[in-house]
């Protein structure tokens, strides 16, 4: 399964932001309160961006309020069937989401702490994206000649890479602690690591387009006829045209990566029990047939993981279209 | 005597399926009520009977298989399911006697003619080979091919995967293997002697009375030596069993057909009925289920049972639960309790987590009741011969758990407020993995913090809580486990799991590293005994190590099998707590 | 033109051989830097009850003795020149391209994987043409008719696609389609030319669950592009000279848009063939995402070394041939 960034490899090239109309007194708007405006009216994009905020701070508040997601309730499993006594996954006051079958423990609080492993892990490695394939981005865009021949062509060799398989692979491999870390910390470490670092191409890419683009600019000759020298204008002319792209693409890249994480607890190599993710729960309710005697096993963590991307791939969208000015 | 009523039912039901199929060639009518006078299929039939008796001939039979074999290579397997199967193309010198019930248990001559004789010392046995037994190439087994056979797994760089015991057993350890032993015929192995060409004569470094047991692995199959291809064999060993190899695509699918060369009336416990037998690898398990509720398969090769969306509906759908057994499949789930691992080192803190333990909750995490299997008490399982049953630590009668008492034993081990310590288990084991985590949830509700360790299936006895080492310089207080025996004597069962001698460094099973004097002396005991003194030692072993409190009992693991209503001559193998696989047949 | 292929092949080479130094660092090199021996590496390839000579014995037949350079130069040198094998009774001499022997079963691993390509080839290229044709023309139709009720319709299931794990949608299209109303019944692979119609038939449900997650994809990138294009200058002079309107959309408008998605196209296509591993998995297809899975399972190392290099070779030469397909696409672009 490829892994996207979805649209973002955009069609007819990436999005071109204006540099912003700075130094025109009348009636002058920065580029923040236009896209802010725009991203206002549209209604879809808003509800996405709502959503995002209320699971973050589930995932931040939540684990405190909940009860612990780690004590059975075996009272509450029919024991012949091993599923959840009651319709519905054992759905009660008590347990707002019903019991997980054959151990009881609540589902509720299983989500939410999940929430925060998962939400973690997927912002973290699109951070290291960002960080990792601007910066390469930027260089190669810039400074082009061999520079820019070396960086595309290992942007090529990573894009070469069977993602999923190496993936796999690496958290497999890596024995249960090295590197002064163990056991969860150090799984978590690994898959940051893996799904990070291994798509920072996708970015990489995108900015070293934006960079070929925006270096051929005006105000870039404008600021080197005025003696500005090399890292002048990159981090201060060029990285503030580059924010939007990356914002955009990093929403964009998160609701890839929350999938991700959840396919390599699919195939076996997420976090440790009894830790929840979304995807291990999905999987286990998948591997282990659960899905058929109780679908709410299932569908609980599978609806989450769909909200939540659903929700982001919304924001985003509306995020790049409320930056682009082309659109509408 | 069960075995004269096994014989009148499938006399009986023969006589009827002839009846029932000469009236019906041209009938379309299903076998879902069991068609045949003789046993009808009901909810656990298997497991005493015969269920579906005949001797009619023909059909294709087709397993599935969730994973690829160690090996189909006699020589070179140590998978159950593969032991049980590969007695279809290959002929051991003892194999187990094909009837339901304990019955199953019995050790029964198959290449050889009897039981074998021993010296006086013991330190002797001498057997001898069915005459003009063929391969199926037509020529005749040798028993120096019984002694290349054994020899192959000498050498282990290229038989890897079977037991070790000949080393152990045999006077010739060193030996080097056929490979690189370039002695006249490649018969240098001195342990085994070849007088003519129907006699062996073993020599033991000390007495064995369990050596036939050890013969009825497959590895003691004939494998003439012009006919060895090493690593290679397994892609066509040659069969001196009802089937031989048709075609085989690794990792896919092995298709077998009759062997022209087998002759009934020199093997007794196997059928060939079906006229071809195919067996699919690598099939997903949900999968697996699937086909054979709706028939479209016969047998579940790996015979751990269904899943618990099948159990769901078998159970809960009278016409599918008539087709199902639930039977012991002969393995007991342990938790280790490392006795060189403090603060494991005082009995009492053990006995702690024996009566903490909520066993109810390692039961569920199994599967449940019918899943699962029974609630333990004991180490040796009912299947196994030397069971006796006894509960020290209230495992039966207090399933929760005893809080109280378990509070008491830890103060009386110094630790009233509890204490932390590691716990392994094999990650890649689903129950394994919610069995870890129910013990945990239990323990802390006296105060004992587990910190739950996973380690790879495949590496877990050679490298971590079978490596002493690593389990001390890891502070591995407590591990998962699990224990089916080679054979069903109470030694077979016992010794590995207990015997202070027996603890390796590597791939060691007495991971609770009990070196108990009482129970070192029981075992030496028992190899100077025989017949019922001999198993009246196995009940005093299993006391003593739950006296010792060095294994925590979660289950005596079972199985929910289903036989679809076209597979006939379906029972449950005691031993191998699978459907037997050389007897199966199909209607057509 | 030939030279541009002849210079992008020896770069393949070369990528390929990154590519295998790197996969040889991870599985090799990685588990020596966290500190496991070569002992402990050989004893995951023993049976249940090894004795300490016996891992020796396999530590050495393997290799794993060696260090690390050394033993990657055998493998590269093996693939090359092919390797000998001793599987105990004579020597066997496994060809070029030899991938080494199964740590597991001591088979040459390269046929084991050449005869699980046609099973992913099946799937990848027919759920391809699925995708391709379903998620352009539903993009076009979205494009053309934006804001109306089909756009909003159609977006809303591309979202949801895109927003689906797809071994989950693959289980609930399974359970529906094939467990509870028997409308394929079944699913296992049968080769084509075993039987072309049960072949197609087992096929029909991987297909869709697959081409329902890409065609999600295209259609939203078709629309993005087609909305961009018609907007153009030259659009609006076709309208003007006359043209007929499917010719301006098919012959002007989507041809623009069509580059950036034969890209995707190729990237997609070149990952798929080495391995749709989930959707394989779920489905039972004995095809080299299953090979894999297997292979990491079993930390069958010279399997795993494999089929990644498979995969990156197919990864690699789809992105060649979509960099020709450019230049028919797009008279542009000169290589």
């Amino acid at each position: 399964m490829a892994v996207h960034i979805d649209v973002a490899s955009g069609p007819g090239g990436p999005p071109d932001v204006e540099a912003g109309p700075e130094g025109k007194a009348i009636e002058g708007r920065s580029l923040g309160q236009i896209a802010w405006m725009r991203l206002r009216r549209d209604k879809v994009a808003m509800g996405g961006g709502i959503v995002v905020v209320l699971l973050i701070l589930a995932a931040i508040v939540g684990p405190h309020v909940v009860q612990s997601p780690d004590t059975f309730h075996e009272n509450l499993i029919d024991p012949t069937f091993q599923r959840p006594i009651g319709t519905f996954g054992g759905i009660s006051l008590a347990h707002p989401f019903g019991v997980e079958p054959q151990t009881g423990r609540d589902l509720l609080a299983r989500i939410v702490v999940g929430a925060q492993y998962s939400l973690l892990i997927a912002f973290l490695a699109t951070l290291l994206s960002v960080i990792i394939g601007t910066f390469f981005g930027v260089v190669a865009g810039y400074f082009g000649g061999w520079v820019d021949t070396i960086i595309a062509r290992a942007m090529d060799v990573f894009l070469a890479f069977p993602l999923l398989v190496f993936a796999l692979a690496l958290a497999g491999v890596i024995p249960d602690s090295s590197f002064g870390l163990s056991g969860n910390t150090l799984r978590i470490a690994v898959l940051i690591f893996v799904i990070g670092f291994f798509n920072w191409p996708y970015i990489g890419r995108i900015i070293r387009g934006q960079t070929l683009s925006l270096r051929e600019r005006e105000f870039v000759d404008a600021a080197r006829s005025l003696g500005a020298r090399g890292p002048y204008i990159l981090f201060r002319e060029l990285l503030p045209n580059l924010v939007a792209p990356i914002l955009v693409y990093s929403t964009l890249l998160i609701p890839s990566n929350i999938l991700f994480e959840a396919a390599l607890d699919y195939l076996g190599v997420g976090l440790y029990v009894p830790t929840p993710t979304w995807g291990q729960m999905l999987s286990s309710a998948v591997t282990n047939q659960y899905w058929y005697i109780d679908p709410e096993y299932m569908l609980v963590p599978g609806i989450t993981i769909f909200i939540t991307v659903m929700a982001f791939n919304l924001f985003g969208d509306g995020l790049r279209d409320a930056l682009d000015p082309k659109t509408r | 005597m069960k075995r004269r009523s096994t014989l009148a039912a499938t006399a009986v039901g023969a006589l009827a399926a002839l009846v029932i199929s000469a009236c019906s060639s041209n009938g379309s009518t299903t076998a879902s009520t069991g068609g045949s006078g003789g046993s009808t299929a009901s909810y656990n039939a298997g497991v005493s009977q015969v269920v579906n008796p005949s001797t009619q001939k023909g059909g294709t039979l087709i397993f599935d298989s969730h994973a690829s074999p160690d090996s189909f290579d006699p020589g070179n397997t140590y998978y159950a399911w593969v032991l049980n199967f590969s007695r279809l193309y290959s002929m051991a010198l003892f194999t187990y006697q094909s009837c339901p019930g304990n019955c199953g248990l019995n050790l029964v001559p198959d290449l050889a003619t009897d039981m074998g004789t021993t010296s006086s010392d013991g330190k002797t046995w001498t057997f001898h080979i069915k005459p003009n037994i063929k391969y199926e190439n037509g020529s005749v087994v040798q028993a120096s091919d019984v002694k290349y056979a054994i020899e192959r797994q000498y050498d282990r760089s290229v038989m890897s995967n079977g037991p070790t015991y000949y080393q152990a057993l045999l006077t010739d350890p060193s030996y080097p293997g056929p490979y690189k032993d370039r002695a006249k015929n490649l018969m240098g192995l001195t342990a085994i002697d070849v007088p003519d060409a129907t006699t062996l004569v073993f020599h033991l470094q000390a007495p064995f009375p369990d050596l036939p047991y050890v013969l009825a692995f497959p590895n003691s199959a004939p494998v003439p030596p012009s006919a060895d291809t090493g690593s290679n064999y397994q892609l066509h060993p040659l069969s001196t069993g009802p089937y031989k190899f048709q075609s085989y695509q690794l990792n896919k699918q092995l298709t077998m057909v009759p062997n022209p060369e087998w002759n009934p009336a020199t093997d007794p416990q196997k059928k060939q009925l079906a006229s071809k037998i195919i067996i699919n690898l690598n099939v997903n398990q949900a999968d697996i289920d699937n086909r054979l509720l709706s028939g479209d398969i016969d047998v579940d090769a790996a015979g751990v049972g269904v899943g618990p969306t099948a159990q769901a509906k078998i159970l809960s759908n009278p016409t599918y639960k008539a087709n199902a057994d639930n039977p012991l499949n002969g393995f007991g789930r342990f938790v280790y309790i490392d006795t060189k691992v403090a603060p494991f080192t005082n009995l009492h803190c053990r006995e702690a987590v024996e009566y903490a333990a909520n066993k109810t909750t390692l039961q569920n995490a199994w599967g449940g009741p019918v899943v699962g299997g029974e609630i333990a008490s004991t180490v040796n399982v009912p299947t196994v011969v030397g069971y006796q049953k006894f509960d020290l630590y209230e495992a039966l009668t207090k399933p929760a758990g005893d809080l109280t008492a378990a509070k008491q034993q830890l103060s009386m081990c110094g630790q009233p407020n509890g204490f932390t310590t590691n716990m392994a288990y094999r990650n890649d084991n689903p129950q394994e993995t919610a069995a870890a985590t129910a013990l945990q949830a239990s323990l802390a509700a006296v105060g004992i913090k587990l910190t739950l360790k996973g380690f790879p299936g495949g590496s877990y006895y050679t490298n971590f809580a079978g490596a002493p080492a690593y389990v001390h310089s890891h502070d591995i207080g407590l591990a998962a486990g699990g224990w089916g025996a080679d054979w069903p004597s109470g030694y077979g069962f016992l010794d590995a799991l207990s015997n202070g001698n027996a603890i390796a460094s590597s791939g060691n099973a007495n991971i609770e590293e009990l070196n108990d004097p009482v129970i070192n002396n029981l075992f030496t005991k028992s190899s100077t005994l025989s017949g019922g003194a001999r198993n009246a030692i196995w009940p005093q072993v299993d006391h003593q190590i739950m006296t010792d409190a060095g294994i925590l009992p979660e289950v005596y693991q079972k199985a929910l099998l289903y036989r679809p209503p076209n597979l006939t001559n379906a029972y449950v193998q005691t031993y191998y707590g699978m459907y037997n696989y050389v007897v199966l047949g199909v209607k057509s | 033109m030939i030279f541009f292929i002849i210079r992008r092949l020896i770069m393949t080479v070369f990528l390929l051989l990154v590519v295998s130094m790197l996969t040889f660092a991870i599985f090799f090199l990685v588990p020596r830097l966290g500190g496991e021996t070569p002992y402990e590496l050989a004893a995951q390839y023993v049976g249940r009850t090894p004795i300490p000579s016996e891992i020796h014995a396999v530590e050495i037949k393997l290799g794993l003795d060696a260090p690390i350079w050394l033993q990657y130069g055998r493998y590269v040198k093996g693939i090359v020149l092919g390797v000998h094998y001793n599987n105990g009774t004579d020597v066997s001499y496994c060809p070029f391209p030899c991938f080494g022997f199964s740590f597991r079963n001591d088979q040459p691993v390269w046929p084991q994987m050449t005869s699980d390509i046609p099973v992913t080839v099946s799937l990848a290229l027919g759920a391809a043409v699925l995708w391709l044709i379903g998620g352009v023309a539903v993009g076009v139709l979205s494009a053309l008719r934006k804001g109306t009720f089909f756009d909003r319709l159609s977006m809303g299931v591309a979202l949801a696609g895109v927003s689906l794990p797809v071994f989950f949608t693959g289980l609930i299209a399974l359970y529906l389609f094939s467990y509870r109303w028997s409308l394929f019944p079944n699913v296992h692979y049968v080769g084509i030319t075993t039987n072309p119609v049960q072949w197609a038939r087992n096929l029909i449900l991987p297909w869709i669950t697959l081409a329902f997650l890409y065609a999600a994809l295209y259609a939203r990138i078709t629309r993005a592009g087609m909305l961009e294009t018609m907007g153009e200058d030259y659009i609006r002079t076709a309208r003007a000279k006359g043209l007929p309107e499917r010719k301006v959309i098919l012959k002007h408008g989507l041809r623009a848009t069509l580059t950036p998605i034969v890209t995707i196209f190729g990237m997609d296509l070149g990952l798929l063939l080495g391995g749709a591993i989930l959707t394989e998995s779920v489905f039972s297809l004995p095809g080299l995402g299953q090979f894999t899975i297997l292979a990491i399972q079993n930390h069958d190392l010279p399997e795993i070394m494999g089929v990644v290099m498979l995969a990156a070779f197919f990864i690699v030469i789809a992105n060649l041939i979509v960099d020709i397909l450019y230049t028919v696409i797009d008279p542009r672009v000169r290589i």
